[in-house]
């Protein structure tokens, strides 16, 4: 598995990243943790003629969660985000899918940044961003860019993103009222493994604490991108927690019929759905009654 | 082209030239002669290959060699210091290793866990392990291993 030769270069800042990225167009790219880029170099499923590291620019990797906007660096490792106090107080759901990223070597080296980017429809970070409806704020040389995740992903692999724009901090909107998340991955093993399949279930209550304000609904693994399931959300925002719960099983329907997954190695589309299915109620159900529990 | 890279391997400052198509596994072994870390499945899958990069266990094959430059790389040959470390020790005494292919990597991954966690349960340990794969042992004296060494360590400060 020898990596066919290339030009590398690390960039000091992130000006000089961007430029020198738009300078080689489609035959550069961007290296993050790499553990998605140097196995497809390896493969041979990507042949850069130049690799642009952005390891030194250390301000990509910072997490700021001061704000209302909660500002997550794309530099950031999934160990980081996982590890974190107040993202795990604020956005538990994030860092529960975090930490079910391949091993714990790879989460070490391995950026949310990356795990978008990579665009995997599985990926393990965008379920429960796509929940938490984050904002990418990407760079190119000609500025800065806002792009919702929702937006973000146009097919397996693939990402709205043109040569020389890169991801640069992702922004979640801290919940105003109490909320709380699950995410639920599906794995043939316990570790360093893709996701078969990812349901992120993530709502919010009205500064009342009666309603249910919002409900997200994010799945991975199902669609040829990760997708939101917005007519189940629907059935369920504005109600209270306990009737909430009473309408699961119809909602768990519509989150199945939100969905259009393949047979692959991993598994089957009928299986995917049965378990997407099984898993929102699961998710659903321990949500709903940890905010009822209050 | 080469690229020059400054890094520290088991506390040795070291300079050298690498090529960028190179991980770092290969400049420790193929450059620096250092064969403890081995290459596996070159894919960050089985762990062999994991060495200590700044404090934390990384799989060394999935990490181009320039990106070392200015680390702190320790790998297995840094442990021992005059006699085995006492991780190499509860591996040895407790049967942790049949072929030996995955214990460079299991022993880092466990050395780095006990500096993060002195006393973790055996679900941490595992936990811990799961990105090392071992085709012999089925595991249960590799994690044996890593919770005597964990109590001898406890014990020698509490003494």
């Amino acid at each position: 598995m020898r990596i066919k030769p290339f030009e590398y270069h690390a960039a000091s800042d992130l000006r000089e990243a961007v430029q020198m990225l738009s300078e080689e167009g489609a035959d550069a790219r961007a290296l993050a943790g790499g553990t998605d880029l140097v196995l497809a170099m390896k493969h041979k499923a990507v042949l850069p003629k130049k690799v642009v590291s952005l390891h030194r620019i250390t301000e990509m990797a910072a997490i700021n969660t001061e704000g209302d906007e909660i500002k997550i660096g794309a530099l950031a490792t999934h160990s980081e985000l996982a590890a974190h106090l107040e993202l795990q107080k604020v956005v538990p759901i994030l860092c529960q899918a975090v930490s079910l990223i391949g091993s714990w070597q790879i989460r070490n080296s391995a950026t949310i940044g990356g795990n978008l980017a990579h665009a995997s429809p599985a990926a393990d970070s965008a379920a429960p961003l796509l929940a938490l409806d984050a904002t990418l704020v990407t760079t190119s040389p000609s500025g800065d860019e806002n792009i919702p995740l929702a937006s973000f992903f146009s097919g397996p692999g693939a990402t709205i993103l043109h040569p020389g724009q890169i991801i640069k901090e992702i922004i979640i909107l801290r919940p105003q009222g109490r909320s709380s998340g699950r995410y639920l991955k599906l794995m043939r093993k316990r570790a360093v493994d893709l996701s078969q399949a990812g349901v992120a279930f993530q709502a919010e209550l009205d500064p009342a604490g009666e309603k249910l304000a919002k409900v997200a609904i994010g799945l991975g693994g199902m669609a040829p991108t990760p997708i939101r399931a917005p007519e189940a959300e629907g059935m369920l925002e504005g109600l209270s927690c306990a009737e909430a719960l009473k309408k699961i099983p119809s909602v768990a329907r519509a989150v199945v019929a939100a969905t259009s997954p393949i047979d692959d190695i991993r598994a089957s589309a009928a299986y995917r759905k049965l378990v997407a299915e099984a898993f929102f109620k699961q998710a659903a159900q321990e949500v709903l009654t940890s905010l009822t529990a209050g | 082209m080469k690229i020059p890279i400054e890094f520290v391997v088991n506390g040795e400052p070291q300079a050298l030239f690498v090529k960028p198509n190179h991980t770092l596994l290969d400049v420790l072994r193929d450059d620096l002669g250092l064969l403890g870390a081995k290459k596996g499945c070159g894919e960050g899958k089985c762990g062999t290959c994991t060495v200590i990069m700044d404090g934390k266990p990384v799989n060394s094959c999935l990490i181009l060699a320039p990106r070392a430059d200015g680390s702190d790389i320790i790998t297995v040959e840094g442990l021992a210091d005059g006699e085995p470390h006492p991780m190499q020790k509860a591996f040895v005494e407790q049967g942790a290793v049949q072929c030996g292919f995955c214990t460079p990597g299991m022993i880092m991954t466990a050395c780095a866990l006990l500096d993060e966690k002195s006393d973790p349960s055996e679900e941490e340990i595992r936990l811990a392990l799961s990105g090392n794969l071992c085709r012999c042992t089925g595991y249960a004296k590799i994690v044996e291993a890593v919770q005597v060494c964990a109590q001898r360590i406890q014990q020698d400060k509490g003494a």
